[in-house]
């Protein structure tokens, strides 16, 4: 399937959303040099196969700034307080994992999103971490104090772990759902849920000084009726589609201080060779950073085959040649729009 | 001259060094002929079977799962990149979609539908396009041109664990109610975000997806590798385990099954001790033979076979009969990991095709892996005709209903799927017309009816309702199950749910339980717990009532603050036991003390409670009942065991005069006076000092007592037991015994002055053996091992126990390596060489496979100072502490035998690793987690004793490097028996005389050790003075050899008429009702004698018989068999020809 340009894509949230809520205006984020990690889940782990985050970002910035580098540490199903990362154990070994993480990956600027996972299942618990499973199960109020709560935690982490390159911190809040109709479940009550959320969170951003990006407003979250939705931007109500994620990543950049004009016509070659390049990186990065087997390379088991270990940083050069390509692709990108 | 085989290791270094194969050949030598031919001619098919190859590379490499579409064309994923991708490789991994367009039986097309996978371990065509699991993500691709390639991708699911490549989501299937099933194994965490929120599986376990609404939940826990599941006709599920060894597996909501984390209750499988496996099928349809239709077929891949099994009803479960093999080869790289029937009717199995099988324990680029080839086959049978398939898609819907009640499995599962893509009003319009076909039972019409109109999402509940009246118990319990996804939002549910619970079957019971465990209603469990009223409890029905008592605990618990909820006090006794907590407590003494719980069962269970439980208070309460006049001393006897728990598990003791335990001290009973010294020292009783100290001292008489005496006075503590037990092991002049324990003792008190003791006593030790267990009492403190070589550095010690001694410290979890160097110096020990350099091992395997005999292999292993039977089983016969061997030599080379022989820490079996709990004190233990709950940790050690460790006094738990196995348990063979005993294990499972036949071989006995009374008796009464319950009779295990025989000549020899010398050994088999049970028995028979019970059974000459055993009193049924040695009586077979519906083996442990 071709993905729909992205006129098409913008006419049709434009119906959705109705109006785009208007946002505070705010100083361009990236600078050159910079090295984004993304810090969620299921949002941020597809956002790899999609790759319209990063090329949206590279564009965005213009040919000034140069050399800049993601790394996607999305993880479906995860929770502020580490849920998937922990293998093995319990979630506070999945937050050890995280912190190692990002003391490998080296950041300047950290996306983090979370609230979705925790918004959905209020009433059933979200997180198998022994101090607040319970909390977690016991009504919105309780469940959004001990997101809040784990969240700031997960910002200290971040703080702590991250090295001295690190700059700033973004919190974003999770886009709204969607009503796609039977038999899917109606999201009315949990796109209610997530605003509270959202406001925690954004809160949460003031109390700490920290950039605080909407993509539940800009997204349409808070004139959402229940009216099914259409075109639909998601799969099931809940996982962005590929359209679905090139609004995400529009909106994502503008609410990071880019204007719409700093936004390009997807159409371009040159541009689709960018985003190739990125998905091919974010594939390399994967096999690096979350390889299969880790019972055996490292945990364990690795007496049996940690001898093998020895090729997971064997994806680092390769890493590094697709690096080479999504700048070199950035450049014609500018070339043609230039021409443009 | 005989010589150690380390001693030789100089010898094979010569040997080595004249071969002049390089050590990459070396691995290489054993590759079976990659010829189509090679593999044809390596079948043995069952009787009346053919088969022929339906496809092979290049169209298909390692092949992993494959299923049908409505077609008739078989989609078949397979994975050149497993096991893992290497840094550069593109992910190539292939769908390929194999058709037969001309009816011949062998695909005459195919075409690669994918070529962009990363392992995918599981394909399933439908919905218009194919579900794959593709490492971490569920993919949907559909082909939108007509060209049968993917052009479109979807993730559906994303967020599945991958840390192991072999247990990545797997086992996909359609349900009959429209819903994909599909599995993952043990080192698998996922966590999804569901429309309906979060859903996270960590470990093995059974999910179920509903495409459409996009509902994943959560059915069962548990298995290692859970790699195959099969609904039978009236949609149960039954799944099987690549490395459990528990063949079939009844599953049911909520249940959980072996290494689940964090599980405290696990349930068996339907057949302990059976080859492990990878997929399973039903065999269904007019082309299977009469005798295997209904059979469900599953791939022993490590075997290179298929193995079938029958299952019969059994209380709320099923026993399960292993009959012959559907197929086995002799070819080494046949490896079936998929069954399916196929549209013709005929049976399709996927052959992975690979000499390697293993993924942790051989290196991930080890030259030997299979990457280029994979075979799919197809089994007919002669004289019966093939199936001819219907045209699903041009069929009409009221057609396709038709089509749904086929006799062919397949086809009633592809019309179920076809059915999906129609309109749902035209389908439920032909569903309401629709009647049913010639020789359709009416009740799995109706059933049918229900499933299509789930699959259609608009389920007809009336329908359901209706069947729940049914006279038939399975379409009862289908309709239940059926009833469980939705029942939430049912209204109908709670009362049918209620009905279901007073029903006469027990499995309609049980998913009565499942059904309200979905609901909201306060009263469930209340309801639930009706089902223990006027039926036999088994396990199964008991798990699911012991789920839903823990997981709606909060329904329950303020009302049983102040009362009882439930209909009586058992339902009572079994929801506080269940939930393990301090509720309800004075209404179950009460009612203890009033004899409202009067059975032995009633006592164990409120005792063991209380104990974990109960407060000061309670326990007292409890030991009150104890001593009340008249108690029955068992009753008395549990509670002391109960008290002891909870004075060692959590410091607890009664709150009245504890003094009164001194008239249990004078108890002649062993379990009575163990409870009570133990109680004696943890209470600290100084008035029970003497006595204890008299008992210990009489230890050389009665050494059980003494030892339980001594646990107290360690317990009692304080100068007088330390000053008793230094006076004891200083003194040259005590019993060897007495010294040994007193510096066990003084070790468990304190490690340094205990090792102070230890070297003088140790080079006292009888035969340079370490009779009493003085290394172990150190090792099993943290502080012991160095306390140990401390104490050694200076000293000289024998070196036949200081050889014992790097035995045991070189097997322990601490991995004491200071030890063992301070015992290898008193000792004067060179250390043994384990490791073998290539030259050597290929050396080695040279020998293996010209000079090694299996069969003298396996009488080496038999041998008792090897005790390899201590802890592995062959097919079910033998210990459980390390893995079952009964396939190791089809699935393992022989260099991994040797190296896992020689160096048992270096590979570990998952599921296998030792565990090391360190508690807050110092002690140590290692072993395997049996199963947890919240207060307490209970770890299987080496030789299978359960410690119950409370969770608070844990300082730290950690998986140990260190196998179970200890090193050096080969040092003693010659070089030449080592090799035997290497060809021996390679042989096991390969096709030959060491694969454990399907055969109801009786496979657990015991053997009678000689005692004085017999040669005195014998000659008065015969051979029937074995079957009498002579008190101190004393019987050890023995287990039969691969073939099934028990070896005479083995035997212990008991001293019989003159020169008579006699094997004599007993079994137990269960059998449910009255009547005839057939029996074959195989040995010399004219030197046998055989009793049923007492009643002896005359035996013909000749070296095989037919009997039958005319059971009168249903149960438990006795076999004892008395032998001639020397006599040319080899071995005897008793097997059990009836199925296990009739007659069911009883394991040692439930001797």
């Amino acid at each position: 399937m071709k993905s729909p340009s992205f006129i098409t894509v913008l006419s049709g949230l434009l119906t959705f959303g109705g109006i785009l809520s208007a946002q505070e205006p705010t100083a361009p984020l990236l600078q050159s040099g910079d090295r984004i990690v993304l810090v969620g889940n299921t949002l941020f782990e597809r956002a790899r196969l999609f790759g319209q985050i990063e090329t949206t970002l590279q564009i965005a910035t213009g040919p000034e700034v140069k050399g800049i580098t993601l790394r996607n540490l999305g993880w479906s199903g995860d929770s502020v307080f580490g849920d998937s990362r922990s293998y093995f154990g319990p979630p506070s070994e999945g937050r050890d994992r995280l912190a190692r993480n990002l003391g490998e990956t080296n950041p300047s600027v950290v996306l983090i999103s979370y609230g979705t996972e925790a918004a959905m299942s209020v009433d059933q618990g979200w997180t198998d971490d022994a101090a607040h499973a319970a909390a977690t199960a016991a009504g919105i109020e309780a469940s959004r104090d001990v997101f809040l709560a784990g969240y700031e935690a997960l910002i200290e982490l971040v703080r702590k772990s991250s090295g001295e390159s690190l700059r700033e911190i973004v919190l974003i809040s999770p886009p709204p759902l969607e009503n796609l109709g039977a038999p899917l479940p109606d999201q009315t009550e949990n796109n209610r849920r997530l605003a509270i959320f959202r406001d925690g969170i954004r809160d949460l951003a003031k109390k700490n000084s920290l950039r605080f990006v909407d993509l539940f407003a800009q997204m349409g979250g808070d004139s959402f009726k229940g009216g099914v939705a259409k075109p639909a931007l998601t799969e099931d109500g809940v996982h962005y589609s590929e359209a679905g994620h090139a609004i995400v990543a529009r909106e994502l950049a503008k609410g990071l201080g880019y204007s719409e004009g700093s936004l390009i016509d997807r159409n371009l070659p040159a541009y689709e060779e960018l985003k190739a390049a990125v998905i091919e990186k974010d594939r390399f990065f994967f096999h690096r950073w979350r390889p299969a087997n880790e019972t055996y390379l490292f945990l364990f088991r690795k007496h049996e085959q940690g001898q093998n270990a020895k090729e997971i940083p064997m994806f680092d050069p390769l890493i590094v040649a697709e690096e080479k390509k999504i700048e070199e692709a950035r450049t014609r990108v500018f070339a043609g729009m230039t021409r443009n | 001259m005989k010589l150690s085989f380390s001693n030789r290791v100089a010898t094979i270094l010569t040997l080595g060094a004249i071969t002049s194969l390089s050590h990459a050949q070396n691995g290489l030598r054993g590759i079976p002929d990659t010829a189509v031919e090679a593999q044809l001619n390596a079948f043995k098919l069952i009787e009346g079977a053919k088969i022929n190859l339906f496809a092979s590379e290049p169209a298909v490499a390692n092949p992993t799962h494959m299923n049908w579409d409505q077609r008739g064309r078989l989609w078949v994923v397979s994975s050149p990149l497993y096991p893992h991708i290497q840094p550069g490789q593109e992910e190539q991994d292939k769908i390929v979609i194999l058709e037969d367009t001309n009816g011949d039986g062998v695909a005459d097309k195919h075409t690669d539908f994918a070529t962009n996978l990363h392992i995918p371990t599981a394909v399933l065509p439908g919905d218009g396009g194919v579900y794959v699991a593709n490492s971490v993500e569920v993919l949907f691709l559909r082909d939108t041109d007509g060209d049968d390639v993917a052009d479109e991708r979807k993730v559906v699911l994303s967020g599945f664990g991958t840390e192991d490549t072999h247990h990545l989501l797997h086992t996909f299937r359609w349900g009959p109610e429209g819903m994909i099933w599909m599995n993952q194994s043990i080192y698998i965490h996922t966590h999804l975000e569901t429309p309906y929120g979060v859903r996270r599986l960590l470990g093995g376990g059974m999910w179920h997806f509903r495409p459409e609404t996009r509902r994943a939940e959560v059915f069962m826990k548990g298995l290692v590798n859970s790699w195959g599941h099969v609904f039978d006709e009236w949609g149960q599920s039954f799944m099987t385990d690549g490395a459990g060894g528990q063949g079939i597996n009844y599953v049911f909501p909520r249940s959980v099954f072996l290494s689940s984390p964090g599980a405290s209750r696990i349930l068996p499988g339907l057949n302990p001790g059976q080859p492990k496996h990878c997929g399973v099928e039903a065999l269904t349809g007019r082309h299977v033979p009469d005798t295997l239709r209904g059979a469900l077929a599953a791939p022993d891949f490590r075997g290179s076979r298929i193995n079938l099994f029958q299952l019969t009803d059994k209380g709320s479960a099923y026993t399960s009969t292993q009959i012959a093999d559907l197929v086995s080869s002799t070819h080494g790289a046949f490896r079936p990991i998929d069954v399916k029937m196929g549209p013709d009717g005929a049976v399709y199995i996927a052959d992975w095709y690979n000499p390697i099988i293993q993924h942790g324990e051989v290196d991930f680029r080890d030259p030997r892996r299979d990457h280029a080839h994979g075979r799919i086959w197809r089994i007919t049978f002669d004289g019966k005709e093939l199936v001819k398939a219907p045209d699903l898609v041009k069929a009409s819907e009221a057609d396709l209903i038709q089509h749904s009640n086929a006799p062919e499995g397949w086809t009633r599962e592809a019309a179920t799927v076809e059915l999906r893509a129609r309109q749902p009003e035209a389908v439920q319009a032909a569903l309401e017309s629709a009647r049913a076909p010639a020789g359709v039972d009416p009740d799995l019409f109706a059933l049918r009816k229900v499933w299509t109109s789930q699959a259609l999402q608009r389920f007809d509940a009336a329908g359901a309702a209706a069947l729940l009246s049914s006279s038939n118990h399975k379409a009862r319990a289908a309709a239940l199950r059926a009833i469980y996804y939705d029942a939430a939002t049912n209204p109908e549910a709670l009362s049918l749910a209620e009905k279901a619970i007073a029903d006469p079957h027990p499995q309609v019971r049980l998913w009565g339980v499942s059904v309200l465990a979905q609901l909201s209603s306060p009263d469930t469990v209340k309801i639930a717990l009706g089902a223990l009223e006027g039926i036999e409890l088994d396990e199964f029905l008991d798990f699911a009532l012991w789920s839903i008592c823990r997981e709606h605990a909060d329904r329950w618990t303020t009302a049983a603050q102040t009362g009882n909820p439930f209909a009586n006090t058992t339902q009572l006794l079994f929801a506080v036991r269940a939930l393990n907590q301090a509720v309800a407590v004075p209404q179950i003494l009460s009612a203890l003390g009033s004899g409202e719980l009067p059975s032995d069962a009633q006592v164990t269970g409120v005792a063991d409670w209380i104990s974990k439980v109960g407060s000061a208070a309670d326990l007292n309460a409890l030991f009150e009942f104890a001593l009340t006049e008249g108690a029955k001393p068992a009753h008395q006897t549990t509670i002391l065991q109960a008290l002891a728990n909870a004075g060692s598990l959590r410091k607890l003791q009664p709150a009245g005069d504890t003094a009164r335990l001194s008239r249990f001290l004078q108890s002649p009973d062993l379990a009575t006076f163990t409870g009570a010294a133990s109680l004696a020292g943890l209470w600290k009783l100084e008035s029970a000092r003497e006595g204890l100290r008299a008992a210990f001292l009489n230890a050389p008489t009665d050494e059980a007592k003494g030892r339980a005496a001594l646990e107290g006075l360690i317990a009692l503590g304080g100068p007088p037991t330390a000053t008793m037990l230094d006076e004891i092991a200083k003194n040259a002049q005590s019993d060897y015994l007495l010294r040994s324990l007193a510096v066990i003792g003084r070790t468990k008190m304190d490690p340094n002055e205990g090792a102070k003791l230890a070297v003088a006593v140790l080079t006292e030790a009888p035969q340079g053996k370490d009779l009493h267990g003085i290394f172990d009492a150190f090792l099993a403190n943290k502080q012991g091992p160095v306390a140990l070589s401390n104490a050694l550095s200076g000293a000289t010690l024998p070196q036949a126990i200081a050889l014992a001694g790097v035995q045991k410290a070189s097997s322990a979890a601490t991995k004491p390596e200071a030890l063992v160097a301070a015992l290898q110096k008193a000792g004067t020990i060179k250390p043994m060489k384990m490791a073998l350099t290539p030259a050597e091992m290929e050396a080695m395997m040279k020998q293996v496979a010209t000079l090694g005999d299996p069969h003298a292999g396996e009488v080496i292993y038999r041998r008792t100072a090897l005790q390899c039977v201590v802890c592995h089983a062959i097919g079910g016969a033998g210990g459980v502490i390390g893995p079952d061997m009964v396939s190791i030599g089809a699935s393992a080379p022989v260099d991994y035998l040797i190296e896992s022989l020689l160096e048992p820490s270096k590979k570990i079996k998952e599921g296998y690793h030792t565990t090391l709990v360190t508690l807050k004190n110092g002690d140590s233990f290692a072993g395997a987690i049996a199963r947890e709950d919240t207060n307490e940790l209970v770890v299987r050690d080496a030789i299978g004793k359960e410690n119950r460790i409370p969770k608070t006094e844990i300082a730290s738990n950690q998986i140990s490097p260190v196998s179970l196995m200890p090193p050096g348990l080969t040092a003693q063979l010659r070089e030449d028996e080592f090799i035997h005993l290497v060809r021996f294990l390679s042989e096991l499972g390969k096709d030959g005389d060491f694969k454990t036949p399907s055969n109801r071989f009786i496979r657990h006995w015991q053997t009678l050790m000689p005692h004085p009374s017999t040669r005195d008796r014998i000659g008065h009464y015969g051979s029937k003075i074995f079957t009498e319950a002579v008190s101190d009779y004393s019987w050890a295990p023995v287990y039969a050899t691969v073939a099934g025989a028990v070896p005479v000549g083995e035997l212990p020899e008991i001293e019989g008429r003159g020169k008579n010398r006699l094997g004599v050994a007993r079994t137990f088999i269960e059998v449910k009702n009255a009547g005839p049970v057939k029996l074959r028995i195989t040995g010399k028979l004219a030197d046998l004698d055989l009793f049923h019970g007492e009643t002896e059974i005359a035996m013909p000459d000749g070296a095989e018989t037919e009997i039958t055993l005319d059971v009168k009193e249903p149960g438990r049924q006795k076999l004892t068999f008395a032998g001639l040695k020397g006599s040319g009586i080899e071995g005897v077979t008793v097997e059990v020809l009836d199925d296990a519906s009739r007659a069911e083996l009883v394991e040692l442990n439930n001797f």
